[in-house]
Parts: C-alpha cells; sequence; structure tokens
C-alpha cells in the first residue's frame, strides 16, 4: 500500500513538474502549448546523450539548461508573434512543432526505444516502514517537492514573481503599471520549457525513451490543467497528486480501465466545477 | 509650462473602426484638466491611444514632450503618466499591498511608498492582507489611485473615477485630489458626470462623436454644453 501511494507520488511528482510549466506559459501567453510534450521529451533525450558522455547530474543541469534556453526562443520566435492571432492558429502552430520535434528526435536518436540507466549511486532500495522502495523514484519525489517549494517561494517573494502572478491574472493591467511583460514571458516560458527538460531527463531512468513519449505526457498533463483550473499554480500540484495516485491505483487495482480513470475524472471535474478545483485564481 | 501629454491629429481605434478623429489635446504640467462627454463619445479611446492598446493611424502622441511612435504598454507609467483605469482593474489574485507593489514597477524613485498610500487611505493599511478585489467599490477606487501614485507620476489620468460610488465618497474623492493637485502633480479626469469634475478641473475638453467639439475654462462652461455633453 505505501509503495502504491509512493509510486504515486512518483508519477504525479512528474506530472506536476510538467503540467506547472504549462500552466506557467497559459498564464502569461494565454497560449496552450502543444509543444509542451516535445519539450520534456528532448529533454528525455538529451539528458541521455549527456548522460552517457558526462554523468547523470550534468545531464540534469545541461538539459535543463539547454531546454530553458530553447524556451526562451520559443517564447520570442514563435508564442510572442502568435498574441494577437487567433486560438486555433496557436495551436496548430505549437502542434505543428510538436511534429517536428517528434521527427527531429527520430532522426538524430532513432525510432527505437533507448533505456538510460539509473544512476549507479541511487540503483539501490532504501527501506520504509519495513518496506523496500527503489532510492531513485525517492529523489523523483525529492526534487518535485523541491520544485514545488521553489516556485511558489519565488512566485510569493520575489518581485518577478509579482509580475508573473499579476500577468497572469491581467497582462494588461500589469504591464500599464510599467511591467514589460514580453520580458517577463521570455523568463517564464524558459522557466517553463526548462522544468519539461529537468522532468524529462528525470523520468528517462523510468520510462522508456522514445520519440513519441512526449504525446502521452502532454496529454495527461492537459488532464492536470483543466482540472487543476487552467492557469492555477496550486490547482496544477492537488490536481497532479490526485491523478499520480489514481493512476497508480488504477493500474494495480483495475488495469483494464485504468488509462480511461484520468479521463474520467477530467470528465467528472469539468460537470461538477467547470473552471478546476481551483478556478482562475492563483 | 512644459507639456506632459499631447495629441495632435491623432485618428486611432480598434481593427477597422476608427474612433478618434482629428483630436489635438495637451496638458501642462501641474495643470487639473477634464475630458467630458456622453458614453461611447470615445473618452477611454483617448487613454488606450496613449497606452498603445488602441491603435493610432494618423498624428503624433507626445508623452513628456516626446513623441512616439510606438507606444508600447508600460510606456506611459515609465515616462511619469499613471492611469486610473475605467473599472479599477484591481489585479484579482493580488492583495492589497501587492497591488501597491506592482504599481511601484515603473521604477519611478519618490516620494509614493505603501506606507504613504497607507496614509492617504488608512482603510487600504487595514485591509493590506486582503485580495484587492475583496474592498468596496469606493476602497478599490482608492487602491487603484494608490497603486497610480505608487509609480510616482507627474501626471494622473483618472478615468470615469465616479462610476458607481456613493456620493459621499465621491466627495471624498475630490478632496484627495484636490490634495494631489496641491502637490504639484497634473490631473486628467476623463467622466460623463459634473459631480467630481466642478470640484477638481480648471480646463476642460468635450468629446463627442470621437472629435473634440468644445474646450475651455472650466468657469465659462454654458448650461447647454453641459446639458448636451454631460449625463445627469
Amino acid at each position: 500500500m505505501l509503495v502504491q501511494v509512493l509510486n504515486g507520488l512518483v508519477y504525479g511528482g512528474l506530472l506536476y513538474i510538467v503540467s506547472v510549466g504549462l500552466v506557467l506559459i497559459f498564464g502569461l501567453r494565454r497560449i496552450v502549448n502543444f509543444a509542451h510534450g516535445s519539450l520534456f521529451m528532448i529533454g528525455a533525450y538529451v539528458g541521455f546523450s549527456v548522460a552517457a558522455m558526462g554523468g547523470f547530474w550534468g545531464a540534469v543541469l545541461v538539459a535543463a539548461l539547454v531546454l530553458a534556453l530553447a524556451g526562451a526562443l520559443l517564447d520570442v520566435t514563435v508564442l510572442r508573434p502568435l498574441q494577437r492571432e487567433d486560438p486555433i492558429v496557436t495551436v496548430l502552430v505549437t502542434f505543428g512543432l510538436l511534429l517536428v520535434l517528434e521527427n527531429f528526435a527520430q532522426f538524430v536518436w532513432g525510432k527505437d526505444f533507448l533505456k538510460m540507466p539509473v544512476p549507479a549511486m541511487l540503483s539501490g532500495s532504501v527501506s520504509i516502514f519495513g518496506e523496500s522502495f527503489p532510492a531513485y523514484r525517492l529523489l523523483v519525489i525529492a526534487v518535485a517537492a523541491a520544485v514545488a517549494l521553489g516556485l511558489s517561494v519565488w512566485l510569493r517573494v520575489s518581485r518577478i514573481g509579482l509580475y508573473v502572478r499579476a500577468s497572469s491574472a491581467d497582462p494588461l493591467t500589469t504591464a500599464m503599471q510599467g511591467v514589460n511583460t514580453d520580458r517577463v514571458s521570455v523568463v517564464v516560458v524558459a522557466l517553463g520549457a526548462g522544468l519539461a527538460g529537468l522532468s524529462g531527463t528525470i523520468s528517462a531512468p523510468l520510462l522508456a525513451l522514445s520519440p513519441s513519449m512526449g504525446s502521452y505526457i502532454l496529454i495527461e498533463s492537459f488532464i492536470v490543467v483543466v482540472v487543476g483550473g487552467l492557469g492555477s499554480f496550486v490547482g496544477a500540484f492537488v490536481a497532479a497528486m490526485v491523478i499520480g495516485q489514481v493512476h497508480n491505483f488504477g493500474l494495480v487495482y483495475v488495469p483494464w480501465a485504468a488509462t480511461m480513470i484520468p479521463f474520467l475524472l477530467m470528465v467528472a471535474v469539468l460537470i461538477w466545477r467547470p473552471t478546476g478545483i481551483a478556478g482562475s485564481h492563483v | 509650462m512644459s507639456e506632459l501629454l499631447g495629441f495632435s491629429n491623432v485618428v486611432s481605434g480598434y481593427g477597422d473602426a476608427r474612433i478618434l478623429h482629428d483630436v489635438d489635446l495637451t496638458i501642462g504640467e501641474g495643470e487639473r484638466v477634464a475630458i467630458l462627454g456622453r458614453n461611447g463619445a470615445g473618452k477611454s479611446t483617448i487613454v488606450n491611444t496613449f497606452l498603445g492598446v488602441a491603435r493610432r493611424t494618423a498624428g503624433e502622441v507626445r508623452l513628456l514632450g516626446r513623441s512616439h511612435p510606438a507606444l508600447r504598454y508600460f510606456t506611459a507609467a515609465r515616462v511619469g503618466i499613471a492611469v486610473v483605469p475605467q473599472g479599477r482593474r484591481i489585479v484579482p489574485n493580488l492583495t492589497v499591498r501587492e497591488n501597491l507593489v506592482l504599481g511601484a514597477a515603473a521604477g519611478r524613485d519618490r516620494p509614493w511608498t505603501v506606507e504613504r498610500v497607507f496614509e492617504l487611505f488608512p482603510i487600504l493599511s487595514e485591509r493590506a492582507n486582503s485580495l484587492g478585489t475583496a474592498l468596496s467599490g469606493g476602497q478599490q477606487q482608492m487602491l487603484a489611485i494608490g497603486r497610480a501614485l505608487m509609480s510616482n507620476p507627474v501626471l494622473l489620468v483618472l478615468d470615469e473615477p465616479s462610476e458607481g460610488l456613493a456620493p459621499v465618497i465621491v466627495d471624498e474623492l475630490a478632496l484627495v485630489l484636490r490634495r494631489l493637485a496641491d502637490t504639484g502633480t497634473a490631473l486628467l479626469l476623463i467622466e460623463q458626470h459634473f459631480g467630481l469634475v466642478h470640484r477638481v478641473a480648471e480646463r476642460y475638453y468635450v468629446l463627442a462623436k470621437g472629435t473634440i467639439v468644445e474646450d475651455g475654462q472650466l468657469a465659462g462652461i454654458s448650461a447647454e454644453s453641459l446639458k448636451k455633453h454631460v449625463a445627469v
């Protein structure tokens, strides 16, 4: 039982790190970034390649930085010009980007599944209340907790965090106070993409790497964002944790329905509370 | 007297719709000016034009004497022109204090601080940690003014500040605005009601169908134009 809960936290934690990036980008740009899943996937592959040369920790750092840089570029060259366009245009463009990135990964790393080894230092198990649990999975939970804590402190305490919260609620009023919201947006999209890269790399030892892995996590992240409430950081955290547990218990107890449960949860939330758990507020 | 905000032959609007036609206006240092006009006359488009929200297709907009061909939303605040927008636009997920701190984003120093705004509006200090939108209409208006003051403006532009406020609150607002004017802050009041305007402004423009149709000293405004261009 405890192991199941912990496994749920691992999956929920990974989902949270990916989804919070989506939430950040949606808040600032009002764009649903379909390419976000491929940022996760590219992060995993970059991590895979760097880990082969420079070890796991270097891979985590490099993947996060490379993806953050890609995010900044994405904001300036794609998301900013798309802001004044019809939402359907942004969906088409970011979805197109997803396909391009999948093909890019296929070209560079091939179609075959790749497996990244768990770092030697964390390959063992730890005993928790008499039950054995892989140390690496504990690290994933710790990283997710650190990201959640770090983000909420950053958003609450720093001046740019204030601007991020303000712009995600009312970008025009925020800009009218003298904030260059375009610049805030570059920081936020870079951060969101960097987190996708980070979660891609840390999930690489747990998943099989394939160019299509991004689409799967994207769908689950969308469910998290919708259940949590579009644009809500707290909502995304709660929803990711719930879906992590639901997903995991589903796999164990009702394997035939496991993939359906998160969708059912989303439908239920949409009926019961169409704005999501936390509404549209941060 | 140097100019703080100036429009010359400005044509602007949204998309293909033109709202303002050939608008000329000027507000100098320390002046108290009103723009009067009925609903739909294009008053808010004047604000939206110098903020860069409405698209200017002809003419010139000057902020502190400098012409700005491409206005960004944040330009006005950074040069010292703060706006108290119509409907207050209190950022809903921020507390009263955070809304005020946001107002300082333009990075213009002195003399306004959160503490000084609290002295001016003590009620805000009592509610400092409540969400801004939890305040009453009058208190939200004070918060919006306080937020604008946090950018230490040389010109404070208020778009329909008396809208939805009880008469006694409007009286209080008039006193506050007079006190601000005494410190040298120029004021531009955009109103369709005369109540606040006649207690604060000294000069006026009348806007009708997107054009300035009249201007002068407020003391000399005729009963006829009041009846025609101002809501009762």
